[in-house]
């Protein structure tokens, strides 16, 4: 067995189940830590202002990170979390049809599949040479269009990469400025997510070279990154995507707005 | 215990206090934080070192945390920074962190997360009042405050007296039971901002209410302990005043202070005291709103410029962010918003007791209370540098005040008059600084 079958077919049952139970123990703590205490009696606001406040929550700090910080929002938002992560781990073409595999309910979503690269449905078309299998002509034609000079695999993947590695440079130029703004989590999560993006690349290109055994091992790699990924999610900064986010937004909103009526 | 010294069990010890704060919410500012640094932007006190942005200085309490409350941190804690300041040096570097923050709350609407560091901050600050690192002139209050004796100072003592009989000539009744409303004002309101309070007698006259005052200032400010983080001092000050206004039983206790003490009455005092409250709690700019709607009230049209620097306490936490433009449009002629006004309303940069700790504070206060403060060099250098790190912390609403062209800035918040104060006249910027209560009363027609 190499690290390609250790990453398909053993490995997924045992990554689910850390990550369940990661998911428990998170979720957990928040009942256990959690204190009732008599509240004060809210002020009323409209519930329109409250519903529009409620959008604001989200959308005031996409606004601050425009005004205030342009790198950030360029590098980390952009191509980091709306180019980089969520199109390229939920979207990819090679992720719909492996999802589709574990989970048949994913394939749903195949039509919005995205190409490797900017070629490979045209020249797939063009070559007349006709799919294996009946799974993989959803991926050929794609519903993109022309869109796929955009939205296509390597592209997307590179933009991530930029992404990733300017978080690790500002997080370096900080540590330099001795602004201790790094912990070791930071870098086990941009460390992780840059293999992962770079082992996918090559994996797709068939770098180092086309060998069987180097394709298998390099494949084998990224995915068993990808499930190291999933299993520590719940205990490191990954957990702000399942859980952080929305319920920090929510119980700001709460507090602020809703409870002390700041509108 | 001195400033200049190092208490390594004392500092162990004060780990209690910490955790004694950790429920769930407090467990999201914890744990959820990615470390993006995006906090850091609205920070006044970023201004004075990044070292100083949200997320650093809430970062000492994560590093206590860790070691109590996260299992692989607490088998290795020297690999994620976790456990207690070790060294003079390291507790004093906390301590200038934790004194750069006025608990504003910006970091919290400009965190992508809800992560509200300055209420880790001000757990901080408990931490290290513990540990022996707490500013003397704010001990000395909290302390006095909490003992319930202000007034046994002769100073003190003469400039609450003072006001008193002047209130008694314009006929205040002071502890009148079942009143309405209790108007409740404080020392440092007293002392630092009187017209204030003249102001909102006016008003109350004016808008015929039944209403009563307390004849002894029932805290410094609010319970000032809160500020330092003092759980027990402010615990001890909360009860009193909530038995002093169970005991008049009015429907309403009203304010003219913006700044903390309203969120402490309105918002904080339930959860300190463990009751529902049985009467409501309104800011002088809200009975004058109302009373504008039912044209119980009226007012000049105030010539000039005028503005409105909104108390972080007041409207950020308060809810009370619009009120006062209505009512300050009603009352100027020209009346116009500063330019973050709104959520992200700009800090004055000497709030959660900065302002009346500084040097020039201390001087003043050395002066009305007749005595010296003893205090040592390391305190004195930290108290020098904190002064210099609030001028740059406010500049920045300063520029703002001066690029509005306003000649008068109303506000309502007795710290932030006093940093406006200091901070305009540091930058030479040229304004009127007003009380809202104070200004209203002197525009009523
Ligand atoms: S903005 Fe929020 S998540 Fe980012 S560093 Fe600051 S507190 Fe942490
Ligand atoms: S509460 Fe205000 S001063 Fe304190 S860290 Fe947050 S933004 Fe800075």
């Amino acid at each position: 067995m190499d690290i390609l079958d250790f990453a398909i077919y053993v490995a997924p049952p045992i990554v689910v189940a850390i990550f369940l139970l990661g998911v428990g123990y998170r979720l957990g703590r928040y009942l256990f830590f959690w204190k009732r205490r008599p509240s004060a009696p809210r002020r009323q606001r409209p519930l329109t202002k409250l519903a529009v406040g409620l959008v604001m929550a989200f959308v005031d700090p996409l606004i601050q990170t425009l005004k205030h910080r342009k790198g950030d929002f360029v590098g980390a938002l952009v191509a980091l979390h709306i180019l980089g992560v969520i199109p390229l781990i939920f979207l990819l073409g090679q992720h719909v049809a492996m999802f589709s595999y574990w989970i048949p309910f994913y394939s749903v979503l195949r039509p919005l599949a995205i190409p490797s690269s900017i070629t490979s449905s045209s020249l797939t078309v063009a070559s007349g040479v006709i799919p294996a299998s009946d799974m993989s002509w959803g991926f050929v034609n794609t519903l993109w269009g022309p869109l796929v000079v955009i939205l296509n695999g390597d592209l997307l993947a590179i933009l991530a990469i930029l992404g990733v590695s300017y978080k690790i440079g500002d997080k370096i130029v900080r540590l330099v400025h001795r602004l201790g703004n790094a912990r070791v989590g930071d870098w086990y999560a941009l460390a992780l997510l840059l293999a992962i993006l770079v082992s996918g690349f090559m994996a797709t290109h068939h770098l180092p070279s086309g060998e069987i055994g180097t394709y298998r091992t390099v494949l084998g790699v990224h995915i068993t990154l990808a499930e190291l990924l999933v299993a520590t999610l719940p205990f490191t900064k990954f957990w702000h995507f399942v859980f952080g986010y929305w319920y920090g937004k929510l119980h700001e909103w709460y507090d602020l707005k809703f409870s002390r009526g700041s509108l | 215990m001195s400033w200049e010294e190092f208490n390594a069990e004392k500092v162990r010890s004060a780990e209690a206090y910490a955790l004694r704060h950790l429920d769930s919410v407090m467990l999201h500012f914890f744990e959820d934080c990615v470390n993006c640094g995006l906090c850091e932007i609205n920070c006044p006190y970023t201004a004075a070192g990044e070292e100083y942005g949200p997320v650093e200085k809430a970062e000492p309490l994560r590093k206590i945390y860790r070691r109590h409350a996260q299992i692989v941190p607490k088998l290795f804690p020297w690999l994620f920074g976790a456990g207690a300041p070790k060294s003079k040096e390291e507790l004093d570097k906390w301590v200038e962190k934790a004194y750069r923050c006025t608990n504003c709350g910006l970091c919290y609407t400009t965190c992508p997360f809800g992560i509200h560091s300055g209420e880790m901050i001000k757990v901080l600050r408990g931490y290290l009042a513990k540990s022996g690192r707490i500013p003397t002139l704010l001990k000395l209050m909290v302390d006095a405050e909490a003992s319930n004796t202000l007034l046994e100072n002769a100073g003190l003592r003469g400039i609450w007296e003072d006001a008193v009989s002047k209130l008694k000539e314009e006929g205040v009744e002071f502890n009148k039971k079942n009143a309405k409303y209790l108007y409740i004002t404080s020392l440092a309101e007293v002392m630092m901002t009187p017209g204030s309070v003249f102001g909102a007698v006016k008003l109350f006259k004016k808008l015929n209410l039944d209403w009563t005052m307390p004849d002894k200032p029932l805290s410094m400010r609010a319970p000032i302990g809160s500020l330092a983080g003092d759980d027990e001092a402010t615990a001890i000050v909360a009860r009193r005043i909530y038995d002093y206004i169970r005991e008049i039983n009015p429907e309403y206790v009203v304010l003219s202070d913006g700044g903390y003490p309203y969120t402490f009455f309105r918002f904080d005092l339930p959860r300190i005291i463990g009751e529902k409250p049985t009467f409501k709690v309104v800011h002088v700019v809200e009975l004058v709103e109302e009373a504008l709607k039912q044209g119980k009230l009226k007012f000049k049209k105030a010539a000039g410029k005028v503005t409105w620097h909104s108390p972080c306490k007041m409207g950020r936490f308060g809810g009370l962010l619009e009120e006062p433009v209505r009512v300050l449009s009603e009352a100027s002629s020209d009346f116009v918003k500063l330019k973050s006004h709104g959520s992200f309303g700009k800090c004055c940069g000497g709030g959660s007791s900065i302002a009346c700790i500084v040097p020039p504070t201390q001087q003043m206060m050395e002066k009305v209370m007749g005595t010296s403060i003893p205090i040592s060099g390391t305190e004195k250098a930290f108290l020098d540098k904190l002064y210099k790190d609030m001028l740059v912390a406010g500049k920045a609403k300063v520029d703002e005040i001066r690029e509005s062209g306003a000649s008068v800035v109303v506000t309502s918040c007795v710290g932030c008059m006093h940093t406006l104060s200091m901070t305009t006249q540091a930058y030479g910027v040229n304004v009127k600084l007003k009380m809202l209560s104070e200004f209203l009363s002197e525009n009523l027609e």
